[in-house]
This record gives C-alpha cells, structure tokens and sequence, in this order.
C-alpha cells in the first residue's frame, strides 16, 4: 500500500464515465462474522487507503534544497481551500449549538443529558449545514439512472454519526470513523481540489480534522460524554485514535516523494517519546501536535498518575525506536482494535462511496497483524452451561417512556452489555441463541471479536485493548 | 503467620501474590462461596459498599473509613474488577479477607464478573499484563461464578446512635433533635456530620430513654488500622449505630434490607425466588440472574427497557411492592455511579451506594458507604423480617408497615497519589514491535 516508485496510492474519485448509483447507507455488520466481510469489502479498502493517504501526507518533507518542512498545527506552509474552510464553517457552526444548548445543571449521575437536545438540534439542522457548507451539485448528485437518493443522503449518514451518541451520552472511536468517512465521501465525490500529493491531505488534517477533535473535546467536557465502551486504563485512550496516528506522523523523519514511508526513528530535534510525561513538554507541544494534543487532553480530564490511568500510552513513551515505530504501530492497532472490531464497526452504514461489496483486490486475509499479535495460548473457557432460559419477558409497558426519553433521567455511565443494541426500540434483547462459546476471551492485544461473537469464525479475535467503544455505539 | 495472612498483607501493600497462590486462593474462596446460598443473611450491624473497579488505593481509603476487617462486618456489592489499574490486587485482597474472616465480609456478584464483560472492559488485559497468561483470570471467573447473587441484611435498628462530632454547625438537620429520632447521617471521611435527618418519633416514644444521646466523640479515624476508637457505647466499630437501652419498641419494625448489585427483576417477586436461581454459571444475557446484576432504577412507571441492553428499569412502584411483598424496608444496590456516593430514591425505598470515587480518574464524584446499625432493643433476639415471600402476605396494614432502617453513610473522596512509585515500562503491544 505503501508508494511504490512515485505512485502514493490515493482514496479514488468517483468516475463520471462510469454508471453510479447513490443508496441511502445502511449497517450490514449484524454478527461478528461480519466482520470479515467488512475488511475484504471496498469500504475498508478506501478507509484504509485514505487514512493512509492523510497519514503519509503528515510526514515531514524534504524539499529538494535539502530543508526539511514540518507540518504542525497552525502552519503557515498549508493553504486551506475553500472547501475546507467551508468545513470549519461547518464545525463552527455545530460549536455555536453548544452555545445555545448549556449543559443542564440539576441532579444526573455523569452524562448530561443536555446533549441529546444538542443532538435533536443537530439532527433538525443537518440538511441545511451541508447545504450551507458544501456545493450543491455535490449533495445533489444524482445516480446514473437519475432514480434514488442523491449523493446528500450518504453524506448526511456519515455527518450524523460522528457526534457520539445522544442517547447514551457517549462518544468513541466509531464516531470518529464516521467523520473520516464523511471527509472521505467529499473527497469521492470530487469536494476537494486536485492538487499535489499532500495538499489537501494536510488541510485536512490541519484545518478539519484537528478542529473536528476541538470540538469533540468541547463535546465531551461541556456534555461530560462517557467513553463509549471502554477497557477502562487498559485501552489507548478513553475516546480518540486518529490524532495518535498523525500526530506520530508530524514527528517521524522527513520523507521525499519516492521515499517509502519510514518504520522508525524520529525527525531530529522534536521531543524524545518519552515526553508525553513532561508536563511541561506536552503543554507547549499540544500546541502543534495532534498526539501532544490528544495526550493534554488527557491530562485536562484526568487525574492522577499517567502511567496509572492511561498505562498504554505509558508504554509506548518508552519505545526507542522513535516516532516512526509508533506511526506505524498506531496504524496497524487502529486497523486491528477499531477497524476489526465488531462492537466499534456494527454501526457503521455501508453506501455506494463506502460500499460493503466485496474488493476484487482483497487479500485474503486482508489483516495479517491480526493472526499475529493474538495470545499464544489461547485460554479455554469452561462451558458454563446454557444461559437461563427465560421466556415471557415483560417489554417496555404501553405508556413506559423510552429511557433515553425520560426527562430528568441519564442514563449515564452505565456498563452497557457488550451485545446491547442499544439503538433499538424493540423489547427484544441478545439473540437468545448466543452462544456459549462467545466468552472466548480476547488476546492481550489482539484484535477484535466481540466477546459474544459466535464461535470459530473467520474474523480475529477481540481486542484486548485500545480505545474501544461501546459495542452498541453508533 | 499463616500463608493467607502473609498474602493479605503482600496485597494489602499493593504487590501481587504468586499464580500459584492465586489458585490455591480461589479455591479455597470457591469451596466457601459453595456453601453460600444464592441469597446471603447478614446480621447487622454491617458496613454495605457498592462498587470498587480495581481503584485499590480508594479501596484503602475506604477501610480507612469504614474501619478494617475483622473489626468491622463488610457486605461489597460488586463490580470489584474492569475499568482501573489495580483490579487484581482489589480482588485478590477482597477474596483473601473472605476466606481468611468468612463471617466478617460478604461479597456478592456484580455485572463485571464475567468473563465476557471482563474480556471487554479491561480485567482480562489486566491479568494477561500483570501475569503473562490468562491462567489468573480463569481462576477469578471461576470464583465470579459462585459468588452469591444478593444478601438480606436483618436486624438493623431504625434509629442511629449519633456520631455527635464537634461540627454541629454544618448540620442540617430536618428537625430539632429532640423531636425526632435520628434517621440518617452524612459524615465526611474525617469522621464530622454533614448531614442529618430526624423522622418523628412514634407514639410508643414516650419512653425517653432515647433522651440519653450522649454525644459521642468522632471517631479517631487516623487511629492504627484496626484499632478505632469507637465509642464506648457502639458495637463493632465501623457501625457506630447501635446501642443498647436507648431502643423503643419501634425499632423492632425494622424491615430486612436486600442488597443486591443492580436491582429488581420483572421475573422476581419475591426474595425465595431468587434463591431457586442455579446461578453457578457465566452470568446470562438474559432471565433473573442477568436482571438482578444489570438493573436500575428510574423515575418511571413499571418497568422499562434499559439503554444498557440487559436488565430492566424500574420504577419506584415496583420498588414499593417489592419490599413491601417482602417485608423489606430498603433495597441496596450500586452499579450506577453517582456523583455525591449515595442517593435515596423513591421515598428511601431503593439506595445506590457507589465506592469508587473520581471514577475512572476523571468522574470527580466522591464515593460512600453505608452503615447499619445492629438493633439491641429486644436484646438481641429481635423479631425480624426475614425477607421470606409471603411472610406479610401483602396485608401488612398501616400499623404494621416497617420502617427503614438507619443510615450513616461515610463519604469519601479519591486517595492521595503521591504516594505510588512510578513502575518500569512494560513491553509494548506487538503493534509496535
């Protein structure tokens, strides 16, 4: 995937000689067989390619006089299009909300439920954001046939799913993937100026993208949103991923064009690893980092010791390798702990830009870090016998107001169950027919089954870290 | 000193117990909790706590608190493990304390021990990094299995002994104290009253006995572990509750209280049902078992679906024909975090009590537990609602209806950290090998 020659492989734009035809994106992860599916489909393929592509852009360059060109946040060497600061207006404006919808200051337990009226006025003015915000012979393409949804409709799932859930006050990983697919649609649907390699990759990055997490943070501290699902100290970090993986890349040694993407070392004089424990360090480097970024805002939330409350991260301020090493070991977690982890991507909706259709250039299997970063041993669970049957379970009453409905309740902070729905509003609970063998437990680092998830499929294993979400989270 | 109380004190020191004295551990805890039924009885007085999520240094501040066991009878209501750093040596400690004092510390089951919700929220990692294999977890599930499903505390007296600290000015009182016999306390973790409500005294009260509220001093907290001042007229230190003489006949009313870590179960009317529960097993998706560990309460109607996927929510007037078909004045749960540690609804029907304090290092809630007080008023041999169905055959009438218990609850704020010494880094995931 890497370049090879001058080639960097670059997320595809939709081909206007070609027929298409928009749907209205649906889930298609029911089970955790599923998931195989998912990373041998077309949306992984181009997840993955334009994650790359952002990535690959955050490296420093080396300019043909020999100097080199970092990319930190504010730069001044990145010019923003007008598409893209069509998108800060965007997120200004979903900002704004926050303004008008304080959070709500009488008795709750964590998660304020302010932000599902957030939500609600998110929801009742997302059609006309996009349409302020981006053109509209963007979100009014049509399909070949001029039948069907328009291109608005796939945009409009993607924009949607990437504030966290109003429901159960929580934000995670899968949010998170949603915005990068709504970035990654403009960009299929030509939003986006052609210009060179790494143009618009770090506008992107720089002007959308870290705004994008600005504003989760605000989010997240205004509405107190819980992680959604979380493996508590042993995951990565409670909500975020992405900026770990750019944010390792702004620091990674200067590349040219035809250089392949470094595994290891460090650009010179940029903090040593280690420094995510220096206050001192991460308060000015927040500044222009996103991994600094991500790492003070953990320091904003939380207290206590670092190596105590977020010990992978502690870990990895120990690798000596440098930044390069941790790039590329972030890409291949996030690849195995987010992209193959059936809690984190069930929710996510399968269009024509993002498509559940097999790749033909699928390699089978698609994530070899996944067989090999599972436990040697992998621990045999005693069957504990069959689940008590219980029939007739009484379901919501007439008139029994949804949870999430409930004025004056939140539903915060719960432990949800990892095989909770969650979004539905039928009675019915976990498929009866669960199996037994669901409670296979995960590798250390391994990726993802979800715990419930049938017996010996295709897909990896759980994950047994990493900044999981909620399973039933959008 | 034997080999378990060498354990204890290793763990009580933050520092792990070999794999093989982890096996030998739970199953000596599982040959215990074998015997247990599915609902334990507990005499008061008694110490409840709600969950714990591997916050081991608050874990000591709590004993700190609460008192030390032996001196002090403990009941932890879950959710011991997942979520923080020091799941393993909270657990282990906890089990230790309970095959080393059977009688003294009461654990029941919590909707995170499981193995598939600790393969999801963190205790599996923990052991995996902390062991190498995930030989220790499956040890812990196993014990998980056979830990009981609810307790049923008897005995506790309606009235609380004051604690009668010097703070008297921060009092809120609901009442003046002579007009009312002292129904719940607020104390902070240095022992002072910030709280305090009075309910009237009843009829029979004319016996003044109650006027002999000598108050006591606070309790010397920074004293030794496990040699607390009590005062003299208490029981068992960490109750400070009780008392003997000062008992009308009301107290004798007191209805059992029902710990249990989530809360009710459509499928449950009555305690003896949950006693036909074959819970030695994973905990279900689904049924009684799951309900009573997944549950919570809100302010509805009947029941209602939970967002959590499994359990229920129930209201609060399911919570009053609950108890009152049990002849139970309180329900005990924990399983939500609330930010003040404890919270009363439904006209003190239902309790959460909640241990872990700045929860997940950045909630910023402080915790509580909750003491009940014993009731020496017929010496010791009181009549005592047992929690058993049928028992008020739902005809307890207006005179008869029992009264709540009283509460103390300590509140408690996370422990000092700068105490924890910085560990080696650890390897690092294979990703970044």
């Amino acid at each position: 995937m890497n370049p090879d020659g001058r080639a960097i492989r670059v997320l595809a734009v939709l081909d206007a000689s070609e027929p298409h035809t928009f749907v209205e994106p649906t889930k298609r992860i029911h089970e955790s067989q599923d998931v195989s599916a998912f990373l041998s489909s077309k949306a992984y393929s181009d997840i993955m390619t334009f994650i790359l592509q952002l990535n690959r852009a955050m490296f420093p360059s080396k300019l043909p006089d020999g100097t080199i060109q970092t990319w930190p946040l504010g730069s001044d060497a990145v010019q923003f299009s007008a598409p893209v600061r069509q998108l800060q207006r965007l997120l200004s404006k979903l900002e704004d909300i926050v303004q008008e919808v304080p959070p709500h200051t009488g008795p709750r337990r964590f998660g304020n439920i302010s932000f599902r009226k957030w939500h609600e006025v998110l929801a009742s003015r997302a059609s006309d954001l996009l349409r302020e915000c981006l053109p509209a012979e963007l979100l009014d393409k049509r399909s070949s046939t001029g039948q069907g949804v328009t291109a608005e409709a796939e945009l409009k799932a993607y924009f949607l799913g990437s504030w966290g859930s109003g429901q159960r006050l929580d934000y995670g990983t899968g949010h998170e993937l949603s915005f990068l697919a709504f970035l990654g649609a403009i960009w299929k649907l030509h939003g986006f100026p052609q210009s060179e390699f790494g143009v618009e990759e770090r506008a992107l990055v720089l002007g959308v993208i870290e705004p994008y997490l600005e504003l989760v943070r605000l989010l997240i501290k205004t509405y107190t949103l819980e992680p959604a699902g979380s493996h508590g100290v042993w995951g990565l970090d409670d909500h975020s991923f992405i900026p770990y993986v750019f944010g390792s890349a702004q620091l990674s040694p200067a590349i040219e064009d035809t250089d392949l993407t470094p595994e290891e070392g460090s650009l010179p004089d940029v903090p040593n690893t280690n420094a995510v424990m220096k206050l001192n360090i991460v308060e000015r480097e927040r500044r222009s980092n996103l991994y600094f970024s991500a790492i003070g805002f953990i320091y904003d939330v939380k207290k206590g010791p670092f190596w105590e409350h977020s010990p992978m991260l502690y870990d990895i301020s120990g690798i000596q390798a440098g930044w390069g090493k941790i790039n590329k070991g972030m890409i291949k977690m996030y690849n195995a702990e987010v992209l193959s982890k059936f809690p984190v991507v069930q929710h996510f909706p399968f269009g024509s830009l993002f498509s559940f259709d097999r790749d033909p250039n699928a390699v089978m299997p698609p994530t070899t870090v996944h067989t090999t970063s599972g436990p040697q041993g992998r621990p045999v669970v005693p069957d504990a016998g069959p689940p008590s049957s219980s029939t007739a379970r009484p379901s919501a009453e007439p008139g029994t107001k949804a949870p999430w409905a409930t004025a004056g309740s939140s539903t915060r902070a719960p432990t949800a169950a990892p095989w909770a729905t969650g979004r539905s509003t039928e009675p019915s609970r976990a498929p009866a027919t669960l199996p037994d063998t669901s409670r296979l437990p995960p590798g250390p680092m391994a990726p993802t089954r979800a715990p419930w998830a049938g017996a010996q499929t295709q897909s990896p294993p759980p994950g047994g870290d990493g900044p999981t979400k909620a399973p039933w989270a959008k | 000193m034997s080999d378990l109380d060498r354990a204890i004190e290793q763990l009580r020191a933050c520092r792990l117990i070999p794999e093989s004295q982890v096996r030998e551990l739970c199953y000596k805890a599982r040959e215990l909790l074998i015997e247990e039924g599915n609902v334990v009885s507990v005499d008061a007085p008694v110490t409840i706590c709600g969950d714990i999520h591997g916050q081991f240094h608050d874990l000591m501040e709590l004993f700190r608190v609460g008192g030390d066991v032996p001196d002090t009878n403990y009941l932890f209501m879950g959710d011991f493990v997942d979520r923080g750093f020091y799941s393993l040596e909270s657990f282990l400690l906890l089990l230790c304390l309970k095959v080393r004092y059977p009688d003294r510390i009461t654990l029941i089951r919590g909707n995170h021990e499981s193995r598939q919700i600790t393969t999801v929220y963190g205790f599996y990692d923990e052991c995996i990094r902390k062991y190498g294999s995930a030989n220790v977890w499956r040890y812990c599930c196993e014990v998980f299995d056979y830990l009981a499903l609810g307790a049923i505390v008897l005995g506790a007296s309606s009235e609380l002994e004051p604690s009668g600290s010097g703070v008297n000015n921060m009092t809120q009182s609901t009442m003046p104290v002579d007009d009312g016999e002292l129904e719940t306390e607020v104390l902070n973790s240095r022992g002072e009253v910030t709280m305090s409500t009075y309910r009237p005294r009843q009829r029979s009260s004319s016996d003044a006995s109650t006027d002999s509220r000598n108050i006591s001093p606070p309790r010397d907290i920074s004293a030794a572990p496990g040699q607390t001042a009590a005062p003299a007229r208490t029981g068992a230190p960490g109750t400070g509750a009780s008392g003997d003489g000062n008992g009308s006949a009301t107290t004798s009313r007191t209805g059992a209280v029902l710990c249990v870590h989530g809360g009710l179960s459509p499928l449950i009317d009555s305690v003896d049902k949950i006693r036909l529960i074959d819970r030695k097993q994973e905990v279900p998706h689904e049924g009684a078992m799951c309900d009573l560990l997944w549950s919570d309460p809100d302010e509805i109607e009947g029941w209602g679906l939970s967002p959590r996927g499994a359990g229920f929510l129930f209201g609060g007037d399911i919570v009053k024909q609950f108890n009152h078909l049990n002849g139970l004045s309180l329900v005990a749960r924990a399983h939500q975090l609330v930010m003040e540690g404890y919270k009363e609804m439904f006209d003190g029907g239902i309790v959460t009590v909640w241990s872990a304090p700045n929860y997940c290092y950045r909630c910023g809630n402080v915790a509580a537990i909750l003491e009940l007080g014993e009731d020496t008023s017929s010496g010791g041999t009181v009549a005592r609602s047992n929690g058993e169905y049928g028992r008020s055959n739902g005809v307890v009438g207006a005179d008869n209806t029992v009264v709540s218990p009283g509460r103390r609850y300590r509140v408690f704020e996370a422990a000092a950290q700068d105490t924890r010494g910085m560990p080696a880094k650890k390897p690092v995931a294979d990703y970044f090998l």
